[in-house]
């Protein structure tokens, strides 16, 4: 049964990439920049929750939520210390990721430099012997991934739909003037994009560790899908972050049946390079402020 | 000893210096934030390698990998033409991406990450680059003739539709100027050169492998654009000196090899970062990044 295999394949890293793209996109949705910086946050916390857990030995919970707050300081300190001063300058969206850039070789190179460049395995929980399912293998730790992201994305979507702090986002993001009329803060939704954001990444990061070994430049590879992942499903929403978390997932995984699997890597760049030229605000994207038609 | 040390140092300046201006190229004087440099760069000495591993001259070599570079250039540009800033910051990303999954995976040609050793020091008219100081002499006149002709280029008639596409791209469109095709042309000059220093860099270092032509690889070129200045080569030519020089003082300060290397990614991304925050013009630059 190679295509469910594949198909649960699929499934598992659409719900990692989901929350990688859905953190990425909320802050692209107001600030209107690519925060490349976003995969280092997820290195660095999956790190810290290495240096936590398995060096420090702390309880499991513990140590997870401090990682999740170190994640969302992180990005916050980012916004604070280069991102905000940038604005404030009016800096253009293209000087604004170069710094993210900068910002996410700085990080990898910190990790390098504090943990080393050798493969970390956090291990906390051992592997449980798979569970048959229509033919195809999956571990509990694979269903806890599923459903941990599935319960995240409804909470976020339900974020953004119903509090006053969600609405206030989705104002900002949709035209930031106009929210500023009445009486938003735009810094004050930027921060807060940056905390939710982050903290999103936080937890991906933690699922991430429990699966995989971590290496410094994880979060290149995960930014890389993350912001795939947006630009498919349309950059800057949300819900198309999610569906092109997943189609991304089984285009992965259903690819390797046509391609050697080193060409695994490939195929994200190949579907973001189709969909910047030709559906360039991707299937459920929104316009970019400015932009005519 | 030291001598062969300052030799070295000189060899890697003149190589990025000519990458740094290939990439000011496209960047400052064409307004197209090109990330996908690397990859040229990676083709270049790809294709160099190959040809004289496989028994071909090194100036065959050297000319084939800035052509083969520069169709690359032409491929790029071809699809990109209507993208402008982020978006084409991330579509260069991709192909380069791209360019290093195949070196990584296409192993019947480049042997993956295995590499290609034991690449022959170039040679021309029976002369043999073997020593470094004579690799130096070639790769200053490389370097020399690139910076003539992008400086030729930017000050030529041609240099100056660039920078009207960059500054204003629809007024350069009405005075009747084909924009794309200038685009086109700018980005495979630009290669061209990426593709030069490629293999000038090949037949350096005598082996490559995917791991030489990585994101990490881009941030001293990127930093050197940008602390140099848009649209000024004389601030490129100061800025690859300095770059390329900072963080040498670390291997004296007796920091293990480990270090040494994200210790200076470390010192070009904070430097980018403290360029982009307090001078984004860059020391020498004319134009801000749009």
């Amino acid at each position: 049964m190679v295509f469910t295999q594949l198909l649960i394949n699929g499934l598992i890293v659409g719900a990692i990439y989901a929350l990688v793209a859905s953190g990425f996109s909320l802050i692209y949705s107001t600030c209107k920049f690519i925060h490349f910086a976003h995969g280092a946050t997820i290195a660095f916390s999956a790190y810290v929750l290495y240096f936590l857990f398995s060096i420090l030995n702390l309880n499991f919970g513990f140590a997870v939520i401090l990682s999740i707050i170190f994640a969302s300081l992180l990005g916050y300190g980012m916004n604070i210390f280069v991102y905000k001063r940038l604005r404030k300058r009016k800096a253009s969206n293209v000087i604004l990721l170069l710094s993210s850039f900068a910002l996410l070789i700085l990080l990898e190179s910190l990790i390098l430099i504090l943990f080393g460049a050798d493969v970390k395995t956090i291990g906390y929980i051992n592997v449980a012997k798979g569970l048959e399912f229509f033919g195809a293998i999956i571990t509990p730790l694979q269903i806890f991934i599923i459903l941990i992201s599935f319960i995240l994305l409804i909470g976020l979507f339900l974020f953004m739909k119903k509090t006053k702090m969600g609405k206030a986002i989705k104002a900002v993001s949709d035209n930031k003037n106009v929210a500023e009329i009445v009486g938003i803060s735009s810094e004050k939704i930027y921060t807060w994009s940056f905390i939710i954001g982050s903290a999103i990444a936080g937890i991906a990061a933690i699922l991430i560790s429990l699966e995989q070994n971590l290496a410094p430049t994880m979060g290149t590879n995960l930014m890389i899908k993350g912001f795939t992942a947006a630009i498919i499903g349309g950059i800057g929403s949300i819900p198309g972050a999610i569906l092109g978390a997943y189609l991304l997932g089984f285009a992965e995984n259903f690819g390797i049946w046509f391609l050697p699997s080193g060409y695994k890597e490939a195929i994200a760049f190949i579907i973001l390079f189709i969909f910047l030229l030709f559906k360039s605000r991707g299937i459920l994207g929104i316009k970019k402020r400015g932009e005519k038609e | 000893m030291i001598e062969e040390y300052f030799i070295h140092l000189l060899i890697l300046i003149g190589i990025y210096l000519i990458l740094a201006i290939s990439l000011q190229l496209s960047i400052g004087f064409t307004g197209l934030l090109n990330l996908g440099h690397i990859a040229f760069f990676a083709v270049g000495a790809y294709t160099s390698a190959l040809l004289t591993l496989n028994g071909f001259p090194f100036c065959i070599g050297l000319l084939l990998a800035g052509l083969i570079a520069m169709l690359f250039g032409f491929l790029l540009s071809w699809p990109t033409k209507k993208l402008k800033g982020d978006y084409l910051a991330l579509a260069t990303l991709a192909f380069s991406f791209v360019i290093y999954a195949l070196a990584l995976n296409w192993i019947g040609l480049t042997r993956g990450p295995l590499g290609l050793p034991g690449i022959p020091k170039p040679s021309l008219f029976g002369f043999v680059f073997s020593s470094n100081f004579s690799f130096l002499i070639l790769t200053v006149i490389i370097a020399l003739i690139s910076y003539v002709v992008i400086k030729k280029t930017v000050s030529s008639p041609f240099g100056k539709v660039l920078e009207a596409v960059r500054d204003d791209e629809l007024a350069a469109k009405v005075l009747g100027k084909n924009t794309f095709k200038m685009k086109t042309y700018a980005l495979g000059i630009s290669a061209f050169f990426a593709g030069i220093a490629g293999s000038l860099y090949a037949h350096y270092i005598t082996f490559i492998d995917p791991s030489s032509f990585t994101l990490l690889q881009l941030i001293p070129i990127l930093t050197i654009v940008i602390i140099g200045g848009l649209a000024s080569l004389r601030g490129t030519l100061i800025a690859t000196v300095i770059i390329i020089l900072l963080p040498e003082p670390l291997r004296f300060i007796g920091f293990s090899s480990s270090i040494i290397g994200p210790a200076r990614q470390i010192i070009y991304a904070l430097l980018l970062l403290l360029i982009l925050i307090y001078r984004p013009k860059g020391f020498f630059g004319r134009v801000n990044l749009k």
